[in-house]
């Protein structure tokens, strides 16, 4: 089939050569039409932020594309030294190049095993190829392929269980807590980067109202601009935390901002009875105290609880990787069996092709010779009979050409009934 | 399928299907996926099919516990099958279906006792007159709100104790506090004014009996008055004390541990068996 893939990772290349390496989307799309017509082959480029690969499919050709063409190519798109590149390039064909991609779209071969981000960048790869026209007939039937098989792994396996990013699993708790968001109200204490992040998700469930509150007013105003909420002066932290069914706190404070006696009395009181409190304490060092988690009225989660299921589930989805693998070689198999016998149909189609013209050419001035001799329905059973001949003579050949690609002995049988039958 | 083939089902049948889809739920906690859940869900189907076989061709009389027991284990059964189809995902049958099977077992154990001894019952109890159905009904409702009740408690406790310790969300999907206890709340809204009503009613229907029956109240009817107590003081908990949520759990599940009990003691109209 003639596949090559060559390209770096995480594992392979450091950081840096990959920012180099990453392709911008019009990059990509130039880049793309560049491989296909220089070296006639179908091409595609998946360029994400862990890694850069190049997808060169020449089914017809005789040989695949160079890894050493792969690489000066990237050099001089990039314009680094390609030996540079090469130490840190690796590089699949055919039947490996097949797996490969599976993998990499099953998020197998990911840095967190089991993402769901992968599955879309293959697919918007594929989608860029075929719009810009150049992917083939290979490329048109592999990607797709590989697409289904990722869905097949992350439906049919826990690899894609649960969260694996902090601010997501502070969410999984906050929904253990509470059902619907319309009527409850989110104070954001901060303005740290990662609480911008969990705030974002928060955002996603749609909450009454937001209010932000921060030492510096500004800020406040800030975050509240950026998240749709309102900022509430520091001097009322204690009744913004009262008032409030989930609190996010991100500040860079020194030294805890509750403790457990200033909730008790300053905040505790004035909360209506009955309701629950969630916090995500998300800052290092701690802004809450957390002996007022309780599991009922005050549910707190801090970094470290968060950090811990993360971990937690990413070493789960470790025990998903051999089901996982299975069925990616299982795909690979039956995508390699497909391809074979599509890949008979044209030479099949030629040999009838040659075949039919032979006998066209026999059959035609016989006809003509005996014009005037024969009835119609005496011609067609001329004309049927030849046709007859030439099947069952034809039929050895294509079923040898079939057992020959499921037992995967194509090329030599291919080979022979070109030279037997003279196609071109 | 003929009615003589039907007549073959017994508690074992629907007993034993509960107890299998009681079991497939449990194994789906260590080996999530379709095949076990839909096992479970066929297993409870046919427990479901086969207790409504059974209640149709024997209709125990309501009035009797051994009857009760087992008619409030079938509206579960609904209730369970409900909860599994609209909350997939969710820990559900691990927590409805012991109920059931309980129920079931109870029911099973009273035969040994007599207790499913519909002739021992005087007729108008057992819905031949209206009052008596409507007597009947009531509490069965109120019985299977606090069921319910019951259910949401343990899994608000267990809910509740997961976040305690701050368990993995994803290991037991769970219902929100939030939503087991509005389902706690409504079950229990309802219960109390069907129970009232239905001893009340009872209480008048009572009076209808010898005055030595009204002077030796039954433990039946003494139990009745007690849940009626539990639930009223649950009411006042939540709207008036607004006590904690977990509080209020534990007594909805004292308020459920009193039903069984009043469930299983004989009925004060219960002639002894001839």
């Amino acid at each position: 089939m003639n596949l090559r893939i060559a390209g770096c990772n995480f594992r392979s290349a450091p950081v840096d050569l990959r920012e180099k390496l990453a392709f911008t989307p019009e990059l990509q799309a130039k880049a793309a039409a560049e491989l296909a017509a220089r070296y006639g082959c179908e091409a595609a480029i998946l360029s994400t932020c862990n890694r850069v690969e190049l997808f060169l499919a020449r089914p017809l050709a005789p040989a695949p594309v160079s890894t050493e063409l792969a690489a000066e190519f990237l050099a001089e798109v990039h314009g680094l030294p390609v030996e540079r590149i090469v130490p840190h390039l690796y590089s699949h064909t055919d039947a490996d190049a097949v797996k490969h991609l599976l993998r990499v779209a099953a998020s197998l071969d990911s840095l967190i095993v089991g993402e769901g981000q992968i599955a879309g960048q293959v697919k918007a790869t594929y989608e860029a190829a075929r719009t810009l026209g150049t992917a083939g007939p290979f490329l048109n039937a592999l990607f797709p392929h590989a697409l289904r098989a990722a869905k097949r792994v992350r439906t049919e396996t826990g690899i894609a269980h649960g969260h694996v990013s902090v601010s997501s699993v502070a969410v999984d708790y906050v929904r253990q807590v509470f059902d619907h968001f319309d009527d409850k109200t989110v104070l954001v204490i901060g303005a740290g980067k990662m609480g911008r992040l969990t705030l974002k998700h928060l955002q996603e469930l749609k909450p009454k109202r937001i209010l932000v509150t921060n030492r510096s007013p500004e800020k406040a105003r800030e975050v509240a601009a950026g998240c749709g909420g309102t900022a509430v002066p520091w001097e009322q932290f204690d009744d913004a935390l009262a008032e409030a069914d989930i609190a996010l706190s991100t500040t860079g404070a020194g030294e805890p901002i509750v403790t457990a006696e200033r909730f008790a009395k300053r905040v505790l009181p004035k909360r209506r009875a009955g309701r629950t409190l969630v916090v995500l304490d998300i800052a290092v060092p701690r802004d809450f105290d957390p002996t007022i988690h309780d599991g009922d009225r005050v549910c707190l989660f801090n970094i470290d609880d968060l950090t811990r299921i993360r971990e937690q589930t990413i070493a789960a989805r470790q025990s998903h990787l051999r089901p996982a693998e299975a069925i990616v070689a299982a795909e690979t198999k039956a995508f390699l069996d497909d391809w074979e016998r599509r890949r008979n149909g044209p030479v099949i189609l030629q040999l009838r092709s040659e075949v039919d013209k032979v006998r066209d050419e026999v059959l035609t001035p016989l006809l003509a010779k005996l014009n005037g001799k024969l009835s119609d329905a005496e011609k067609d059973q001329i004309a049927g009979a030849f046709r007859l001949f030439q099947n069952k003579l034809l039929h050895g050949p294509i079923a040898a050409l079939q057992d020959a690609s499921k037992d995967g002995d194509r090329g030599s049988l291919v080979d022979a009934l070109r030279k037997l039958f003279r196609l071109g | 399928m003929t009615l003589s083939t039907l007549q073959g089902v017994s508690h074992t049948c629907f007993g034993l299907s509960y107890l299998l889809a009681l079991v497939l739920e449990l194994a789906r906690l260590r080996w999530p996926g379709k095949t076990l859940r839909t096992a479970a869900l066929a297993a409870a189907t046919v427990g479901l099919l086969t207790h409504s076989a059974f209640l149709l061709i024997h209709h125990p009389s309501p009035a009797t516990p051994y009857g009760s027991l087992l008619l409030l284990a079938w509206v579960l059964a609904i209730f369970c099958l409900y909860g599994a189809v609209h909350h997939a995902r969710q820990a559900w049958g691990i927590f409805v279906l012991p109920l059931v099977v309980g129920l079931v077992g109870l029911s099973l154990a009273l035969i040994s006792t007599g207790g499913a001894n519909d002739a021992a019952i005087p007729a108008w109890l057992v819905g031949e007159k209206f009052w008596g159905a409507v007597h009947g009904l009531l509490l069965l409702a109120a019985a299977v709100g606090l069921s319910v009740a019951f259910l949401a408690s343990a899994m608000y406790l267990v809910q509740a104790r997961r976040l305690r310790t701050k368990a993995n969300p994803l290991d037991l999907k769970m219902l929100s506090l939030e939503r087991l206890e509005a389902m706690n709340r409504r079950a229990v809204n309802l219960a109390f004014p069907l129970l009232t009503a239905g001893v009340l009613l009872g209480m008048l229907m009572l009076n209808r009996e010898p005055l030595a029956t009204l002077l030796t109240p039954s433990l039946k009817v003494l139990g009745s008055y007690g849940l009626i107590l539990v639930v009223a003081m649950l009411v006042y908990m939540r709207y008036a004390a607004h006590v904690s949520g977990r509080r209020l759990a534990v007594w909805s599940l004292l308020a459920f541990a009193l039903l069984v009990g009043v469930l299983m003691a004989a009925h004060p109209f219960a002639e002894a068996p001839k």
